[in-house]
């Protein structure tokens, strides 16, 4: 167990007894984990069996065995990084306690100590480039192989070979790291190493693995001779252990470290769709954002332009507001500026023609033919401007939307008998026959009697003054809704060119007629707007030289418009 | 006994035309230029009709017709609007305010003084009644 003649050893036991000691002392330690132990233990690169990662730090399934038992049995490992041949060198001093991934053979079994139940059981293989097409062993005839320096698969190899009568050059490499390399740059047609390594960096440097596999291994961390029989049954326990559980970290730890990366091939046309896809995705996303940031823009600008709207809304509104206020003081004005009118023009006018009726009917005295001739045109002409100014005052009235409409019963038979009896007189003057014709059911409506009347009367006058023989008639008759007048004559007529304007203001056909029938002109267009305030409508049919009908109609009940 | 009417006009030519038909017709006319001076007559003189311009100085004819109205001894007497007044409401406007009756001008002098004792034969027929 303990080689007293070697001093390093010694010397450890020594350090150990101390180290025991004082532990024992401060902690109180179960006899059974006698010490803290420190176990040292090789590493080299045979990934992934045993290696030391990219962050410095050994790794492994040898690692991970001997760690779960450090962490069991309390001890402390320390990790002695070399190749495998100084590894194997550092055991054989014995400056190691323990080298991971050696195979057993009777060779080894001289120089170190192996415990019992195998970590790992491997074979070798032989790998090399794609299409190489080694398909057996024969197919390695005169190959270059580069192999692992004195290690068990070297050795089978070349027993292999021989066996086979084959001759190879093998290329012996002190180390795994750089094996495969050599294969893919060409110094090396094929390079043998166990299946763990093979399966984990083959596919990295593009090379494949062949058909060619021999030589079972089984797999122990080989011992330094002077290692205590205990550490190696309590490696065996735990392996034994470790194995007999499916969820232990012994099976945990091949699935990390064995899981073959599957190699799939994606077919061109799936990588030019992906590339596609990339592209399209990249350039969808892209549109995205520059949709997205368009967007943004255009709703800031929108927001931007809705601001000013809204601004421009209130201020209109109160540019509005004040114009309305205008337009009603406007209104206002031009109400009072009427009113004042009508008072101001008649009152001059009623001394006129109440000074002229008085002295005319010689109240004031007798007055001579020539006197009564020329007061008589006084009166006249008083009378027509006083018609005058009672239409332009109808006009802006209706125009203002001013002139009210009052509302009553209307019993046409009476209305219309007061109409002609009115105009009677002027008929006979001029010896025409007045007629009325209404038909019988025609009874009541509900309008404005004034405006009515006054319309009525407009056109029987209208039809007298333009009429030199014959006769004029009013016809009257009504349907459940409405009512028609109709004043017919057998006058001078209209021509046709001017009846299209016939109740526009001031359109007294021909002003040499105008003359000649006095009047304002604007009986027939306060008749039109008077007619169409009450919801009707006016027309005429005329012939030249043969008579006119004037006619409108009015609703029966009142309507709102 | 010659009926008193009283006449608040302030139009001189008009006052003058009402005057002569009314005096030539038999009647008795006092006057006065506005509305003030109208009330007081009214109230001392006690006429058997008031004739009012609506258009008045100062105080109009609708203030006058209510302030009229306010003399109990006034109460019955008619009240007639005599205006050159046309604009819509102005009729309804007078009889709400306490006129008896609205006559449009310019006056007709063959019909004026008909109008004129057609009011004072309803009043005449009111004060008839027991």
């Amino acid at each position: 167990m303990i080689n007293n003649k070697n001093p390093d050893c010694y010397r450890r036991f020594m350090f150990w007894c101390c180290v025991g000691l004082l532990v024992s002392l401060f902690f109180n330690i179960p006899s059974a984990r006698a010490a803290n132990r420190i176990v040292t233990v090789g590493v080299y690169e045979n990934a992934p069996k045993i290696f030391m990662s990219e962050s410095g730090k050994p790794a492994g399934i040898f690692v991970d065995v001997i760690e779960h038992i450090a962490r069991n049995e309390a001890w402390h490992i320390r990790y002695v990084p070399g190749t495998w041949i100084e590894g194997l060198n550092r055991l054989a001093k014995g400056e190691i306690d323990l080298m991971p991934d050696v195979a057993y053979t009777a060779g080894r079994a001289q120089s170190y100590s192996f415990h019992k139940v195998p970590v790992l059981s491997s074979w070798f293989q032989v790998y090399a480039c794609k299409g190489s097409n080694i398909k057996s062993i024969l197919d390695l005839r005169g190959k270059r192989i580069t192999v692992l320096e004195h290690s068990v698969q070297e050795e089978a190899f070349s027993n292999l070979a021989t066996g086979f009568d084959l001759f190879a050059t093998l290329i012996p490499t002190p180390d795994y790291k750089n094996i495969f390399e050599l294969v893919a740059s060409g110094k090396a047609d094929a390079a043998i190493t166990n299946r763990f390594y093979g399966v984990m960096h083959a596919q990295r440097y593009g090379l494949e693995d062949t058909k060619v596999v021999f030589h079972p291994t089984l797999l122990f961390f080989a011992a330094s001779q002077n290692t205590p029989q205990q550490l190696l049954d309590t490696i065996d326990n735990h392996i034994l252990n470790l194995k007999s559980d499916p969820e232990s970290a012994y099976y945990g730890s091949l699935k990390r470290w064995t899981s073959e990366e599957v190699p799939f091939k994606l077919p061109g046309w799936i990588k030019t769709l992906g590339w596609v896809m990339g592209v399209v995705l990249f350039m969808s996303i892209f549109g995205s954002i520059f949709l997205k940031h368009q967007v943004n823009e255009r709703t800031h600008e929108l927001r931007k332009i809705n601001q000013e709207m809204e601004q421009r809304i209130v201020q209109r509104t109160a540019e509005l507001a004040t114009a309305m206020e205008k337009a009603q003081t406007a209104d206002r004005i031009k109400s009072s500026f009427l009113a004042t009118m009508s008072h101001e023009l008649r009152t001059p006018l009623n001394s006129i023609i109440g000074f002229t009726g008085l002295i005319l009917r010689e109240r004031a005295g007798p007055l001579n033919d020539e006197q009564k001739k020329q007061l008589k045109m006084v009166q006249n002409s008083s009378r027509h401007l006083l018609a005058l100014i009672n239409d332009i005052l109808d006009i802006s009235k209706i125009e203002a939307g001013q002139l009210q409409l009052v509302y009553d019963n209307i019993d046409l038979c009476q209305m219309i008998d007061k109409v002609v009896q009115s105009t009677q007189p002027l008929a006979d003057d001029k010896g025409l026959e007045l007629g009325v014709d209404i038909s019988p059911d025609v009874g009541t409506m509900v309008g404005d009697a004034r405006r009515t009347e006054q319309i009525l009367l407009n056109l029987l006058s209208n039809a007298i003054k333009f009429t030199e023989t014959g006769s004029v008639r009013i016809i009257c008759e009504s349907d459940e809704s409405r009512v028609a007048f109709k004043v017919a004559d057998t006058g001078i007529g209209i021509k046709d060119d001017d009846i299209k304007t016939i109740f526009d203001s001031f359109r007294q056909v021909d002003s040499a007629i105008s003359r000649k029938y006095e009047g304002t002109g604007l009986g027939l267009t306060i008749s039109r707007k008077l007619v169409e305030l009450m919801g009707g409508n006016v027309w005429v049919t005329s012939v030249w030289g043969a008579g006119s009908t004037f006619g409108f109609c009015l609703p029966k009940e009142r309507t709102e418009t | 006994m010659k009926r008193k009417i009283l006449v608040i006009e302030d139009n001189e030519q008009n006052l003058y035309l009402i005057r002569f038909i009314l005096e030539d017709g038999g009647y008795e006319v006092l006057s006065a230029k506005d509305g003030r001076e109208g009330v007081e007559m009214a109230a001392t003189r006690l006429p058997d009709l008031i004739l009012l311009d609506i258009q008045l100085p100062d105080m109009d004819g609708y203030t006058t017709a209510r302030a009229l109205r306010e003399n109990a001894d006034l109460n019955r007497t008619p009240i007639v609007a005599v205006t050159s007044y046309a604009m819509p409401g102005d009729r309804e406007k007078a009889l709400a305010s306490g006129f008896s009756g609205y006559i449009e001008k310019p006056i007709d002098p063959d019909t004026f003084e008909a109008q004129v004792s057609q009011y004072i034969a309803a009043k005449n027929r009111q004060r008839s009644r027991p």
